[in-house]
């Protein structure tokens, strides 16, 4: 129906008529009692009430037994400390003249940007008889314990270089800006064709591991840690003694490929760099697009050099003779 | 009814003139000097109908109390009647009348402060008492009681599914340990979560074979984003004393009912703490940094080792790394058969093997938190530290192992009893016991005879 005009409204409201404003109907009872001169008679009585609640709701708690307090372990801040610890693991029984120069090496580049380093050796932990190049895992977490105030811990395997010393790898490659420009996402971890892809969304600042991937996997003869208690976690759980005897076909490698495939936190944390920005090969299998070692890279790698027959001084002689001449 | 001006043959002379004796005795306000032309007797009736909500004129004193009062309140020993015969308006009964007059006097002065405590009085019975019960809403407001932070996760149908049928027994018992459970969590406000965990192919590739805990419990973080503890439960549990609130119980005492070292009960003679000095000092420490707010997972130890049937888990990223280490193909591949306790003896494994575990794990003394029939765990069933002790009214009874030669649904149904008298309301405790007298005065009797 359709009326032409509105229905005529009483031009004389009712007096005294009920108001209808409000949409709950308060029965007058309750509206007397929340009268001004009673509301503070009713909200002494509400507070009242809920003290007695808390009061009672208080009691228990009672102790038996001793309570334990806590340890005193002294806490360092992460970032007192120096920015990077650079550990390489040596191999006692290899020629010591050899490892001299290696050493330097990373002494020398350290010195220039206020790094830290660390060797240990391949015998010093406890392996239960895996192989010895399990031994970077427990190194990684031993630095992390000697230099609690240190960001980055980076392992550079006895086989690589470091070229270019005036490249500073924590403003180089470790910021979060530069990481989030130069990580792969979408990336198969193994490759050619892993299901596993690497997160395309990851945060600069909440990656705790860059590593790269050579033409056969991920490649970790160098590789950067960053402390925490995700570092813990993940060293261990990668140095657990299921993996070491489970006999995979390249030791540590492989175990860290089939943890990083298997477990998402793990995943959610690592970044994939281009592998010249951290462990271009000098010779070996390296990535077909940006493997191979290129004048000006920061790290050339010598990936099994220090196996079988071949001698790495012999290789590395070469790069040794560059570096010698770009410091005078 | 008609607004509109007199319908009356001639009208009024003028206004204000017109008289209201011709309209049944009653003056109206409206009538008379009213400055409006155009009223009549039925508007104006009208209108104060309207200001008064009803028709008409109601009698004074026409319901039970008007006709009544008067005879009602002479009859009454106060009345002023009989006050003057007994002279001189002093009122000069016998001391008790006296007595309450008195009280009644007082209570009348303090009316105010009565008043106040009246209310808080009644608003307790109404916390309480009423089936809406406020109280639960208190419990579980984050705010006040917190139960919203704690899910119970109860598995049913463990082992169930394609391995066997359940019969009517484990029906029962499935129905009085969520009966129990679901009763639990709403006196408490917390959330319970029941899961099945009957074995099934869930998993394309594979028999993963019940290692679901961890899926489970990842599912149950997911589904409550606002809760922190969970705290899984086997079927075969019985919680005994309902009114232990889980913070009360456990959460506020955790310093003196958890132990971190686990040397204290070492069953397993698990090598703690660790001495390899490529570990930071936090996990070489045997309690951790030994702070309460560094407990992640709290598990409680029997004769034979961690006991997964009742543990309880924090939401944090520990906890997510756990969860998601604690299955691994490897692992599982290697040990499947081996481990045949799965997640419990895959814990246990990396608790040896992972160092970072440590320092985030909380031993809870059994009883606390699960406390053993007499037939887990030895034949005496008289440990102090593992057996239910009655009298020490413990919280929960898990009959771990009762499906291995042990009848699972008596001790449900005895537990379930023993609990419900432990937890008899004062009433009840009352008239069982005139019962209980009657029956012991005829069995006296009886033996007289």
């Amino acid at each position: 129906m359709h009326f032409a005009m509105p229905p005529r409204k009483t031009s004389r409201p009712p007096p005294y008529a009920r108001n209808q404003g409000s949409i709950i109907a308060i029965p007058p009872a309750l509206k007397n009692l929340l009268r001004r001169d009673k509301l503070r008679l009713v909200v002494v009585g509400i507070l009242g009430f809920l003290g007695i609640v808390w009061l009672l709701g208080r009691r228990g708690g009672n102790s038996q037994g001793v309570a334990w307090t806590a340890a005193h372990i002294p806490k360092v801040a992460i970032g007192s400390g120096a920015p990077v610890v650079i550990v390489t693991v040596i191999d006692p029984k290899a020629d010591p003249s050899w490892t001299q120069r290696i050493k330097s090496n990373r002494e020398e580049y350290a010195k220039r940007h206020g790094y830290l380093t660390f060797f240990p050796t391949d015998d010093q932990y406890p392996l239960r008889g895996s192989p010895a190049t399990w031994s970077r895992v427990p190194a990684i977490r031993h630095a992390m314990t000697l230099y609690p105030g240190s960001t980055f811990f980076w392992y550079l395997d006895a086989t690589a270089l470091i070229m270019t010393p005036s490249l500073a790898i924590h403003t180089h490659l470790l910021t979060p800006a530069r990481l989030e420009s130069l990580m792969i996402t979408n990336a198969p971890v193994v490759p050619p064709d892993s299901v596993i892809k690497t997160f395309s969304n990851l945060k600069g600042d909440r990656i705790d591991f860059v590593v790269t991937q050579d033409k056969e996997g991920l490649a970790p003869s160098s590789f950067v840690i960053r402390n925490g208690e995700w570092a813990k976690y993940f060293l261990d759980a990668w140095f657990d003694p299921i993996y070491r005897s489970y006999n995979f076909q390249k030791a540590e490698s492989h175990a860290l490929e089939h943890i990083v495939q298997w477990h998402g936190t793990i995943l959610a944390k690592l970044a994939l760099v281009p592998q010249n920005m951290l462990n271009a090969y000098a010779s070996g299998p390296a990535s077909l697009k940006d493997g191979q070692f290129k004048e000006g890279n920061l790290v050339a790698t010598f990936p099994g050099c220090d196996k079988d027959a071949r001698d790495c001084a012999k290789e590395q002689q070469t790069y040794f003779d560059v570096l010698e001449r770009t410091k005078t | 009814m008609s607004r509109s001006p007199s319908p009356q043959p001639g009208g009024w002379s003028s206004p204000g003139l017109n008289t209201s004796y011709d309209t049944g005795g009653r003056s109206s306000p409206f009538a008379n000097g009213s400055t409006s032309h155009n009223v009549t007797w039925a508007s104006a009736q009208a209108r104060s109908a309207e200001v008064k909500g009803y028709n008409g004129i109601t009698p004074r004193g026409q319901g039970f109390f008007g006709k009544h009062f008067r005879r009602l309140s002479t009859s009454l020993p106060f009345s002023y009647g009989e006050k003057e015969k007994l002279g001189r308006g002093r009122y000069q009964g016998n001391k008790f009348m006296q007595l309450l007059n008195r009280v009644g006097y007082t209570l009348w002065r303090l009316r105010r402060s009565l008043g106040v405590l009246l209310f808080v009085v009644l608003s307790f019975i109404i916390f309480y008492v009423t089936p809406t019960a406020l109280h639960r809403m208190y419990r579980r407001s984050s705010m006040f009681g917190g139960g919203s932070k704690y899910v119970i996760i109860l598995a049913a149908n463990q082992g169930g599914g394609v391995m066997e049928w359940k019969g009517p027994r484990e029906w029962a018992i499935e129905r009085d340990s969520v009966k129990n459970k679901k009763k639990y969590t709403k006196k408490w406000g917390y959330d319970l979560e029941i899961v099945d965990m009957s074995t099934k192919k869930r998993y394309a590739h594979e028999w993963r074979e019940s290692w679901e805990k961890v899926d489970t419990i990842r599912n149950a973080m997911r589904k409550y984003p606002h809760a922190e503890w969970f705290w899984w439960l086997d079927t075969n549990t019985f919680i005994m004393e309902p009114t232990y609130s889980l913070q009360q119980h456990i959460f506020k005492r955790l310093q003196h009912i958890t132990y971190r070292d686990i040397n204290v009960y070492n069953p397993l003679n698990i090598t703690h703490p660790l001495t390899d000095e490529y570990l930071d000092p936090e996990t070489r420490s045997a309690v951790g940094d030994g702070k309460v707010d560094s407990i992640n997972m709290l598990i409680p130890q029997d004769c034979g080792g961690f006991n997964m049937g009742s543990f309880m888990v924090r939401r944090s990223v520990w906890t997510d790394r756990l969860l998601d280490i604690w299955w691994d193909p490897v692992g599982y591949e290697q040990k499947h058969m081996e481990w045949e306790h799965k997640e419990q003896d895959a814990f246990e494994y990396m608790y040896q093997n992972q160092p970072w575990i440590r320092p985030h794990v909380a031993f809870i003394q059994q009883r606390q938190i699960m406390s053993f029939p007499p037939g887990a765990c030895g034949d005496q069933g008289d440990d102090p530290n593992i057996h239910y002790q009655e009298q020490d009214r413990d919280f929960l009874v898990n009959m771990a192992g009762c499906e291995w030669g042990r009848d699972c649904w008596a001790e449900m149904y005895n537990y379930r009893q023993l609990s419900n008298r432990l937890n008899r309301n004062p009433w009840e405790k009352f008239k069982d016991g005139i019962s209980d007298f009657f029956k012991k005065s005829k069995k006296d009797e009886k033996k007289k005879s």
